[in-house]
């Protein structure tokens, strides 16, 4: 049962790095369009995520009950010495989720939506860069962990830890890559030539920016010997997760040329499952790497009853809520692609 | 100020603010499918628009919950990660499936916003039943785990070690029933009298009194059901935590002195240093009788309860009185609306609508009063006679900072969404 939980735990990151990070770099290509396809985007991602919006934010929910249902040592870890980055995470989720409501529900359509659309474009980028940097944190070997007798300060235990370069790179990695998910896909949704154009430049130049990123981090990491990345480059699946994304960008980039609409939001796919396979895997199951220690997820794993009777729920939950989220994919036609 | 207190004060005020957004988006779709179903059977177009409106509604409140919800199930770790170590593993049970419901109902309510004219009628309909059931069950679910920091069980704990943990049981625990039963009963007392009060304030201005006096009627039939038989509920959790928790017994009735044949007090000012109650009415020997259906019962008084182990009385007192007060005015206020029936011409007076409006905060009101009972009652502990709320709370100092952060940004959460509903009303009215 351990596997399925497990199984569930990375299926929902995935998700949940895909389809909010579609989300949160929708707002993102709003910020960097000129006005007239700024209201265009909005009204075609309203189109496409409206109704799995919600939905989308849930899978989050998820993430965090497992972690801590299964492996509560960890999640210990994670909330402890990450408290002040999650917390500012959740303050850009609850500014999103804010300017959601106002951008749809408001009954006066006046002036105030400029506000509404400013505040939804910058916690569309603040958010996934926290989430990034929490990443960055966990996996970074910048932790320290409290020590009695020791002279730490506040600032040794609970802000070293994530504010430093290498989160820095990795948080904005993130933006980047929600960025590109967001302009892959919306290439398959745009109504006209014009907005396909402008979704096609912001394709390209998102994965510019991402390979750019990707070399920085690795460059970086490997200059100062951060831990996550010398195992990165000594880790063979790794590597080759690494190298079947460099391959396929060459696809990808040609497709995005050409403005295809199926091909580039596989392979952009194709990107994000690479990335973060390639990321899990440096490490498994070692995902939190302090200072002095690296931290197993299976190390002090809930007891057997807990795991088996998760397994179950999960396993019920999913076979009720994938095929129920399917159909309303499908109901409405979200993705145009479906339509034929 | 102490980060214990910070962290409490922060989680309190959390929870307040979620348990409204929580309880309206869990109630609101049962009103919205009554009002459908007239819709589709009557074809009156008025049922139609109150609908749609109700459906806003549903939908605002849904997101500001998840999103509330969301910043709650990382603050659970954020603030009391002593708690969530060992507790996580074991009422993991109520809240994985509480994360099922909520994705059920957040896929019914994907389909019930966008299915309009899209979706088969029927089909269409039914969707919006699925919110609210799921809804609902969420809630159950939420409760059950909160219950167990009650009366906990499902594990064997020896020497700070958890172990023998069963999950199912743990869920099942003794308390989840009464408990899930009265927060359900709440949630519709509370949001009915709300919305009710809203539409009444409308109906007692004259503003498009047709549409308001169906969404009044639909809205108010819940509530008093609701209001009537909340006492009954609230009878049996009485009970329940007389022989569970009896320091949270003592505290809500600020009794001090173990005796048999306990009266019952009615308001009344707490003296905590002198331990002792002024300015009271006493009803002879109720308290026992309503806690152990016998007038000669004897009552465990604070007194012989170790000092460590009471909890503050004052507020718990208060706060008790507060939501029985309230909850007898709104059963008896149910009542007046079921015999208005009788005598329609109640219904033609300014006075009757006035009244309706006036009541429009209480229930609410009553339900967190409810909950400053259920939760500072069980001080200090954070789960039952096992894990004390000081051992649980995070080592990061400055939880202080963390407070007024989030103070800020619940108290503009909240004008922001009263800003949007006022908004939805007035366009509403000036449709007509």
């Amino acid at each position: 049962m351990l596997s399925v939980v497990l199984f569930f735990l990375f299926f929902s990151l995935f998700l949940y790095v895909l389809l909010a990070g579609a989300d949160f770099g929708a707002g993102i290509i709003e910020l960097f369009s000129s006005r007239n396809q700024q209201e265009k985007t909005k009204k075609t991602v309203y189109r496409v995520m409206g109704p799995i919006w919600e939905a989308n934010h849930i899978w989050i929910i998820i993430l965090i009950v497992i972690l801590w249902v299964a492996f509560p040592v960890y999640y210990q870890i994670f909330v402890v010495y990450l408290h002040i980055p999650i917390t500012l995470m959740l303050l850009g989720i609850t500014m999103r989720g804010l300017a959601f409501i106002f951008r749809h529900y408001d009954a006066v359509k006046g002036k105030s939506q400029v506000w509404y659309n400013g505040m939804f474009k910058i916690a569309s980028v603040v958010t996934p860069f926290f989430l990034g940097m929490i990443f960055g944190g966990l996996v970074g070997g910048n932790i320290q962990l409290f020590e009695e007798g020791t002279n730490q300060s506040f600032a040794d235990i609970y802000i070293k830890g994530w504010l430093n370069p290498f989160s820095i790179l990795v948080g904005l990695f993130y933006v980047a890559l929600c960025g590109f998910i967001a302009a892959n896909f919306l290439i398959g949704e745009a109504d006209e030539n014009n907005e396909l154009e402008n979704y096609r430049k912001k394709a390209s130049v998102a994965t510019i920016v991402l390979v750019f990123f990707g070399f920085l981090i690795l460059g970086y990491g490997y200059w100062k010997e951060v831990a996550f990345v010398q195992d990165f480059i000594h880790n063979p699946i790794s590597i080759i997760a690494i190298g079947l994304s460099a391959l396929f960008l060459i696809p990808l980039w040609m497709m995005i040329k050409r403005k295809q609409k199926k091909w580039t939001r596989i392979l952009a796919g194709f990107q994000v499952f690479f990335v973060i396979a390639a990321a899990m895997t440096v490490h498994f199951p070692h995902i939190i790497i302090t200072s002095t220690k690296e931290y197993s997820i299976l190390e002090g794993v809930a007891p057997d009853s807990v795991i088996t009777s998760l397994g179950v729920a999960l396993l019920i939950g999913g076979a009720i809520i994938l095929p129920g989220l399917f159909h309303l994919m499908r109901s409405f036609q979200l993705i145009k692609l479906f339509k034929k | 100020m102490e980060n214990l207190e910070a962290a409490r004060l922060q989680m309190a005020l959390t929870l307040i603010f979620h348990i409204v957004f929580a309880c309206i988006g869990m109630v609101m779709p049962f009103f919205m499918v009554i009002s459908h179903y007239k819709w589709l059977k009557t074809k009156d177009e008025i049922y139609l628009k109150l609908t749609k409106a109700w459906q806003k509604g549903v939908a605002i409140f849904f997101v500001t919950g998840a999103v509330s919800g969301t910043a709650l199930s990382f603050e659970l770790g954020l603030l009391w990660p002593g708690f969530m170590e060992h507790a996580g593993p074991i009422i993991g049970m109520p809240f994985s499936l509480e994360g099922a419901a909520f994705f059920v109902e957040a896929i019914a309510l994907g389909f019930y916003l966008y299915g309009w004219n899209k979706l088969p009628e029927k089909f269409h309909w039914f969707t919006g039943v699925i919110i609210g059931i799921s809804g609902v069950l969420s809630g159950i679910l939420v409760v059950a785990a909160n219950s167990w920091m009650n009366a906990p069980s499902g594990f064997d704990y020896k020497d700070g070690v958890f172990s023998n943990i069963d999950p199912i049981k743990a869920m099942l625990n003794e308390a989840w029933f009464t408990q899930a039963l009265h927060m359900t009963l709440a949630a519709f007392v509370a949001t009915g009298f709300a919305v009710a009060g809203i539409h009444a304030y409308q109906i007692y201005k004259g503003r498009n009194k047709p549409l308001h006096k169906k969404a009044f009627h639909i809205a108010i039939s819940f509530a008093a059901v609701a209001a009537i038989l909340q006492p009954i509920s609230g009878d049996l959790s009485a009970k329940d935590i007389a022989e569970r928790q009896p320091a949270k017994l003592a505290a809500l009735e600020a009794h001090y002195e173990t005796k048999k044949g306990v009266p019952l007090y009615i308001g009344g000012i707490v003296d905590e240093e002198k331990r002792e109650v002024n300015y009271k009415i006493e009803i002879p020997n109720a308290l026992s009788f309503l806690a152990f259906g016998d007038f000669d019962a004897e009552v465990k008084g604070l007194n012989d309860f170790p000092i460590e182990d009471q909890p503050p009385v004052a507020i718990v007192h208060y706060a008790f009185q507060i939501m029985v007060g309230i909850g007898t005015l709104l059963a008896l206020s149910g009542l007046l609306y079921f015999l208005s029936a009788k005598w329609k011409h109640w219904r033609v007076k300014k006075r009757f609508w006035l009244f309706f409006t006036l009541l429009t905060p209480l229930g609410f009101i009553a339900l967190e009063a409810g909950w400053i009972v259920t939760e500072v009652g069980r001080q200090p502990w954070i789960i039952h006679n096992v894990m004390r709320t000081k051992d649980a709370v995070t080592p990061m100092p400055g939880i202080f900072y963390s407070l007024i952060t989030y103070s800020f940004i619940y108290v503009l959460l909240t004008f922001v969404v009263s800003w949007l509903m006022i908004r939805q009303i007035n366009a509403l009215n000036n449709e007509e």
